[in-house]
């Protein structure tokens, strides 16, 4: 049995990192992520970590890399702009094949936005954390229990593809306390350095390199092992809640803080016998597609999309697998405003009763 | 009579720097001195971007490239986790005194103990000879083909005279390779900084001036004497900081 | 039973601790509780707000619009929140400084001078745990007991008085809260 704990989400993260195997952390201040990085500077040098606290973002990735080319378990966090300071940095990672943990604790934006909470960076996440096309797997925990699962595991996702993983969350989930239980330190030895670090404690003798930079047949087929990489993930690494789904005639679609907010206005819905589910994507990358893809169209009326972020961002993804068979309606709040119970229902309700022609 | 032959973590394949290039000497440089302290597994290339990348190909060691700017960051990463290595990076002026100039800075700053050598070739070599951070007074570049000019484009960076006068660097210093002098000094200069790493000193800092006989539009021959009467000058060789120098007078 | 609580005033009026150790004493007696911070620029001296919500069952969404209880410490917290008070609701309002609440008669409004009875403890800062107590006192959300385990564990590395001065502020509050 874990340990159960009362615990804000960034602390969870931390906490679960360092016991997932987390020995080094680079990251500048930014809200609302900020006790991710206090929590390490002092937890991580108490089990032989690092910590450093860079001077840009763009330094604390790059810090990370470095790290990570040692074969330890590296990690930096930041929020919406921050993470677009990271975006040169994570390319690199995934040019030179390196796992890492990204945390983005989301804002709103564009921009310097506001520093409140806001779902506003699933394209950056999904679609382009930097140049070059790469991807890295995304998880979107709507809670700190699922963060503190997710997290814990991150690198043996990033281990086993040597890319990163990014973990998105907004603010309010970061900032929410709630009870978590943690699992036990993953005990790492030398011998769990891998083969391919620049490392020499796992006993490697002979040279090692990495790069980013490669020779032109190299690199293309470098980029065509990434593209076999990502359709795996479709295969083996999807990970998606369905609620109440078997006979939903309306399907609301959302991840995060919004799926909880959501889940309680359709269970309110339930009780005055509006037949509405949901399909909550956990990994936003690679994306529940089947889920959606499959679903009877023949019984359902409307897929409705909520995202606390304005205009919504995964309506693409999902218009791709519904292709047409049924209207796609949107709700959200934006820019810092936060989802709530009563909006939610109310969009919802108005949209199930024919009251809302956004689709 | 003394034999001269190939440096242990030299790879087995010609030099493709350009004929003349001091940046195959300076590797010969840092590669004989690796070997004569023994470290030829223990040591850790962090390679930058511009033509220092190329070392990526002539390197026999352990080797981490990494973005433009951006080597003191990666190596701070390399460094903090992993202690025992010999860490260094070699870096070119526009790589570290423009656009990784915060990453010198902090990284010098936080007395991070690794060694970083500065190649100072007062141009962007690998991208084709634009201004560098370095590029001197009325030095013409392909942007600035009138001559550099201070009115518009600031003066040349002085990177040893910067980060000697932060607290927490133990060694910083400035030599040109473009006399068997200053060879014989640079080589001293990088083994104490190795030295000085390897005992657990702190920040340690190297500039070399070297050339660009393709970019200056010179022959080798010229750029060495272009050298002593345009850069040496302005960026004047010496040693800039050196805690062991206060030690051993204490 | 799900109930949700709004805690505000300005920051230094113990709004964040108020919250959290009602969550804490919430999960130590096997209940759930989550704590929701309004973070941000005005955390110190400007205005402060919370939100907990306590339940016998896991909790599913963490952000309610309208609130079951709330609690303010000072005029312009009320004046910001009382239109989210559910009707049917608790006010809890600090009347040391919040002199004319309440013109709803939809709600059950509590007014306690919990500045004044800190005051008097000789701590001012405890005003926050006297609230405490008035809420525990009138609503029951936890027991005497579990919080005063929860003071135990907040205070155990200050002084034996410090505990016992909040133990006492506890009480007052109850023992107003129940009136």
């Amino acid at each position: 049995m874990g340990e159960k704990r009362f615990m804000k989400g960034n602390e969870a993260i931390a906490e679960a990192a360092v016991r997932g195997g987390c020995r080094f952390f680079a990251g500048y201040p930014i809200t609302p992520q900020n006790e991710i990085p206090e929590y390490l500077s002092w937890r991580l040098p108490e089990v032989g970590g690092a910590y450093v606290q860079g001077e840009s973002e763009v330094a604390s990735i790059n810090m990370v890399y470095g790290a990570s080319a040692m074969g330890t378990r590296a990690m930096t966090s930041s929020s919406g702009p921050g993470i677009s300071l990271k975006a040169e940095g994570i390319s690199y990672l995934a040019a030179a094949m390196l796992p890492a943990l990204i945390v983005n604790i989301s804002r709103g934006g564009p921009g310097l936005g506001s520093i409140q909470p806001a779902q506003s960076d699933y394209l950056q996440a999904t679609k382009a954390l930097g140049h070059g096309g790469f991807h890295a797997m995304v998880f979107a925990p709507n809670s700190a229990q699922e963060a503190v699962d997710i997290v814990y595991d991150a690198w043996e996702y990033a281990e086993r593809d040597r890319n990163p993983v990014l973990v998105l969350m907004d603010g309010c989930l970061g900032n929410i306390m709630e009870e978590v239980e943690l699992p036990p330190m993953k005990e790492l030895s030398d011998d769990d350095i891998p083969e391919w670090s620049l490392s020499r404690r796992n006993g490697r003798d002979y040279q090692g390199n990495i790069t980013p930079i490669y020779t032109e047949p190299i690199l293309e087929g470098i980029n065509m092992m990434s593209g076999e990489m990502y359709k795996a993930w479709e295969e083996d690494d999807v990970k998606v809640e369905e609620f109440l789904m078997d006979d939903a005639e309306y399907v609301v679609v959302a991840y995060g803080i919004a799926s909880r907010v959501s889940k309680e206005a359709i269970l309110k819905l339930r009780e005055e016998g509006f037949k509405i589910g949901m399909i909550r994507p956990i990994t936003l990358f690679p994306f529940p597609k089947k889920n959606l893809h499959d679903l009877d169209y023949s019984r359902v009326k409307g897929i409705i999309d909520i995202e606390m972020t304005v205009p919504a961002q995964m309506r693409d993804d999902i218009a791709l697998q519904v292709m047409e068979r049924a209207p796609i309606y949107e709700y959200g709040r934006s820019g810092g405003m936060l989802l709530d119970d009563d909006g939610v229902y109310d969009a919802i309700k108005e949209i199930v009763t024919g009251g809302n022609d956004n689709g | 009579m003394a034999e001269y032959h190939r440096s242990d973590m030299l790879a087995a394949s010609p030099s493709g720097y350009c004929p003349g290039c001091l940046h195959s000497l300076a590797t010969r440089l840092i590669s004989d001195v690796i070997t004569e302290l023994g470290q030829q597994d223990n040591a850790l290339n962090v390679i930058s971007v511009g033509c220092s990348a190329l070392n990526l190909l002539y390197w026999s060691g352990d080797n981490l490239s990494v973005a433009h700017g951006r080597a003191p960051a990666a190596a701070t990463g390399v460094k903090r986790t992993n202690p025992e290595r010999l860490v260094f990076a070699y870096q070119g002026d526009g790589d570290l005194a423009a656009i990784g100039l915060a990453e010198i800075m902090s990284a010098a700053n936080r007395g991070e103990n690794f060694t970083v050598i500065f190649a100072n070739n007062q141009t962007y070599g690998m991208t084709g000879g634009q201004m560098a951070p370095t590029t001197l007074i009325g030095q013409k570049t392909t942007t600035t083909v009138y001559g550099r000019d201070p009115a518009t484009t600031g003066y040349p960076l002085k990177m040893c005279e910067l980060i000697s006068q932060l607290p927490a660097p133990a060694y910083v210093a400035r030599f040109a390779l473009n006399s068997p002098k200053g060879v014989r000094e640079a080589r001293a200069g990088i083994k104490k900084a190795f030295e000085m790493q390897l005992a657990g000193k702190g920040f340690t800092f190297i500039e070399l001036l070297t050339n660009c006989p393709t970019n200056w539009h010179l022959s080798p021959l010229d750029t060495l004497e272009y050298m002593n009467t345009n850069t040496i000058p302005y960026f004047v060789p010496g040693v800039y900081k050196d805690i062991t120098a206060k030690e051993a007078q204490a | 039973m799900k109930q949700s609580f709004v805690f505000s005033g300005s920051g230094g009026q113990g709004i964040m601790s108020a919250g959290i150790t009602l969550a804490q004493t919430a999960i130590d007696m096997g209940k759930h509780a989550t704590y929701l911070p309004e973070y941000g620029p005005e955390q110190r001296g400007g205005s402060a707000k919370c939100t907990v919500v306590i339940s016998d069952e896991p909790i599913i969404s963490p952000l309610p619009k309208c609130c079951d209880n709330l609690i303010v410490m000072n005029e312009q917290a009320y004046a910001k929140f009382f239109e989210d008070l559910k009707s049917g609701g608790v006010l809890l309002a600090n009347a040391s400084r919040v002199k004319e609440a309440n013109d709803r008669d939809d709600v059950t409004a509590i007014l306690a001078p919990v500045d004044d009875i800190a005051l008097g403890l000789g701590n001012p800062r405890a005003a926050n745990i006297v609230l405490l107590g008035v809420l525990i006192g009138a609503t029951g959300v936890v027991s005497r007991e579990a919080f005063v385990k929860s003071l135990e564990k907040k205070f155990k590395a200050k002084k034996p008085e410090v505990l016992a001065m909040n133990i006492q502020a506890l009480d007052q509050g109850i023992a107003l809260g129940k009136k």
